[in-house]
């Protein structure tokens, strides 16, 4: 009887030791985060604002923003942590920029909020990169959200972005299609539109084409040493030997070419 | 392109690089824009209404001169520009100029100015400029240099015979681009004082915020391990979150 109390109790303790290792294992894992942990410990209304040595600074001047390549360098965990200093830090800039407006001073080095901004869309890019490199590998397509090249309702081309729905198309009869089937236009009034509307750009085209072509002649006018080459390219839908016998590009000297 | 076309590749990127600002605040400082299609109206074209034309002058395109140089409702002459390829002259280079009561004399490129082709040299092509003049001060007259166009007012050095050279960009055996003296053949380096910002003289004097920036060691160090894994499949592993529903079957279009 004895002996089997005491199993009992053994038994208990050793399920009570392991237990106990167990919160052991995971207090020791909770140390472990937190060391990884870099938040400041001040968790209030305050950390939206700058340190308040920093006020009356009228030039905080910083580095410049992280670049693609330096990123790549980077794991996914620390990209993802990166992300949210930027984050802290971009709520912290917009913060003391409206309290500055506030307060009609002038917010010192506004470029700070770009150079935020800009790491920020690096990262997103770099954990682009690497997720279409994964389902390349997996699937053989991007992963990307689907984009399609349709003519919509109007007659102009448009990149459609299909949503995801859980019925499928010839069950949802509250969809409506939103874009042109097979790209033809039978509305009268969406080809008046485009008639018009090709007429408009084909016109924008022409006015940029004589401008080149004027400002062409007045470029071989003024400059005698002017390098052909560079000139073809930078003007590559300008006729430049038809520019060069035109009475504008006449200047006041031999011309060498 | 239509749109936004004319406010595309203004500002040199050599003044980008010099203002130490990101391309995108630059244009921002410049710009004027009068009337732009709200954010949020995905229904409505992107469209603004901004100034088109601006004139480039010695004051920087983010500085309050500027601005006030553009004023809204002046319009000034246009300027025509030789295109230039390859742009040839930084700030440290020894130029000789060609033009002016300088002219056969040598000096340093002191400020680079792209949007109009032009440099400054140091002490050379100066007038004087009466500064500070008041009903009881009669002013100091101080040297104030002038542009000089690249194109056709300044040489660069030959470094051999030190007399005024054509320069060509070439590619040395090792895969670098130099620019090279078509007098001599020598390649004439790229001066240190062409990386100077606005912020700091060259890029090893440049002084941490300790509190802001992220030390070099830190942002060079490699932290990557490749993995076949996406970066939210790594970042739940890694945060201990497990999903084992099963997504609903679902339909794009």
């Amino acid at each position: 009887m004895n002996t089997v109390i005491i199993k009992n109790i053994f038994r208990s303790t050793t399920t009570l030791c392991m237990r106990s290792q167990k919160s052991i294992n995971t207090a020791a894992a909770c140390i472990v985060k937190r060391d990884f942990h870099t938040t400041k410990p001040t968790q209030d209304l305050m950390e939206f604002f700058d340190a308040k040595k920093n006020w009356p600074e009228t030039n905080i001047r910083v580095g410049r923003a992280w670049k693609l390549d330096e990123l790549r360098l980077k794991s996914n965990t620390d990209l993802h942590k990166l992300w949210y200093v930027l984050l802290k830090e971009r709520n912290m800039l917009y913060t003391m920029e409206h309290e500055c407006n506030e307060r009609v001073r002038l917010f010192p080095n506004p470029e700070r909020i770009d150079k935020v901004e800009e790491s920020m869309n690096n990262i997103e890019s770099v954990i682009r990169e690497r997720n279409i490199a994964y389902y390349k590998l997996e699937t053989g397509e991007t992963g990307e959200r689907p984009v399609k090249d349709v003519i919509n309702l109007i007659g102009m081309p448009e990149k459609y972005q299909p949503s995801e729905y859980d019925t499928p198309k010839f069950m949802n009869t509250r969809w409506v299609r939103p874009y042109l089937k097979h790209g033809f236009i039978n509305s009268l009034a969406v080809k008046k539109f485009r008639r018009l509307y090709n007429e408009k750009i084909h016109s924008e085209v022409r006015k940029a084409h004589n401008r080149d072509f004027n400002h062409v002649q007045h470029l071989l006018k003024r400059f005698p040493n002017l390098d052909m080459d560079t000139l073809k390219a930078e003007y590559p839908n300008v006729d430049i030997e038809k520019a060069k016998r035109t009475k504008k590009s006449r200047g006041h000297f031999m011309p060498t070419y | 392109m239509r749109i936004y076309g004319y406010l595309a590749k203004k500002v040199g990127d050599l003044t980008i690089k010099y203002s130490n600002f990101p391309e995108s605040y630059v244009k921002k400082s410049y710009e004027q824009v009068y009337w732009k299609t709200p954010a949020g109206y995905p229904q409505y074209k992107k469209a603004q209404v901004a100034r088109k034309k601006y004139r480039f002058t010695t004051n920087r395109p983010w500085t309050g001169q500027f601005r006030q140089q553009n004023e809204p409702g002046t319009l000034r002459k246009k300027v025509f520009l030789e295109p230039i390829r390859d742009w040839t002259f930084f700030r440290g280079d020894r130029v000789e100029v060609m033009v002016g009561k300088d002219k056969g004399k040598q000096g340093i490129v002191s400020q680079v100015i792209q949007e109009r082709n032009w440099v400054i040299v140091e002490g050379l092509n100066t007038h004087l400029r009466v500064v500070g003049k008041d009903k009881n001060f009669p002013g100091i007259t101080i040297q104030s240099e002038a542009p000089l166009l690249v194109t056709s007012d300044v040489k660069l050095v030959d470094p051999e015979s030190l007399k005024a050279t054509d320069v060509e960009w070439r590619y040395t055996e090792e895969g670098d681009k130099v620019r090279v003296s078509l007098a001599s053949s020598r390649i004439i380096p790229i001066p240190k004082t062409a990386e100077e910002t606005i912020d700091y003289k060259s890029k090893e004097l440049y002084i941490d915020n300790i509190e802001k920036d992220t030390t070099a060691d830190a942002a060079t160090k490699i932290t990557f391990a490749p993995k076949l894994r996406t970066f939210e499949m790594d970042i739940m592993e890694e945060m201990g979150i497990k999903e084992d529903r099963v997504p609903a079957k679902s339909y794009w279009y």
